[in-house]
């Protein structure tokens, strides 16, 4: 069985780097209110409509691109550690692939739930940032718990 | 499905891991389907039967629930 949108297994060891990262700084970034004023750069900005001052549209503003940085590491790093081959990959493994997949979404939406339901005003901001990366999330845990668990499987 | 895969593989003297490595597959596959966990596909079952030299109903048996 062929399965042609997975990435060689070579990448998986840049996906791992970019993601723990990714993660630290995502960490970094929680400790300090998902604002930071590291990097500073001017970008382009499509929308931009500030809290406070003139909103406005395709210009260039001064922004810490911390925050964007960290989410593109864990989205990039995400996407391939979830997306390379294994060593041997077979059908068994593309198997808990899928079913993993399934648990994460559903699992993700349980929470999401849970969210929606008791989290409230400014909090509920921070449930959808973690969302933004949960899915991938859960669905590398899911997958390599599964992977180590059929792994220390005695014969 | 009920499989023998097990007792092939004692007759042929071989272990999971060699198995897994004749049929191009991963041990804990092997593992799974001993253990009926996992229903292989029939590429992998003709593989099976081909390394074991036995044919594929020898292999793997229909239960009452299937």
């Amino acid at each position: 069985m062929t399965t042609s949108y997975l990435l060689p297994h070579k990448w998986k060891t840049l996906g791992w780097v970019l993601l723990i990262i990714g993660l630290i700084g995502g960490v970094y970034l929680l400790f300090n209110d998902l604002e930071s004023n590291l990097l500073k750069v001017p970008v382009f900005s499509i929308f931009d409509e500030p809290i406070i001052g003139q909103k406005g549209n395709f210009h260039i503003i001064e922004n810490s691109f911390m925050d964007e940085l960290t989410s593109i590491l864990i989205i990039i790093g995400g996407l391939i550690v979830g997306f390379t081959k294994e060593r041997i990959e077979d059908e068994y493994i593309a198997k808990l692939r899928t079913e993993s997949l399934i648990w994460a979404i559903v699992f993700n939406y349980a929470v999401l739930f849970l969210g929606i339901v008791f989290v409230y005003g400014l909090s509920f901001f921070q449930v959808l940032v973690f969302n933004m990366f949960t899915p991938l999330l859960f669905f590398i845990i899911r997958f390599n718990f599964l992977k180590l668990k059929s792994n220390s499987d005695e014969e | 499905m009920k499989n023998n895969l097990k007792v092939q593989r004692a007759i042929h003297d071989m272990t999971q891991a060699d198995v897994a490595e004749k049929i191009g597959v991963s041990r804990q596959t092997i593992n799974a389907m001993e253990k009926g966990k996992y229903v292989p596909s029939t590429v992998l079952a003709l593989k099976l039967s081909r390394l074991f030299e036995t044919p594929v109903e020898k292999l793997f048996e229909l239960e009452n629930n299937d």
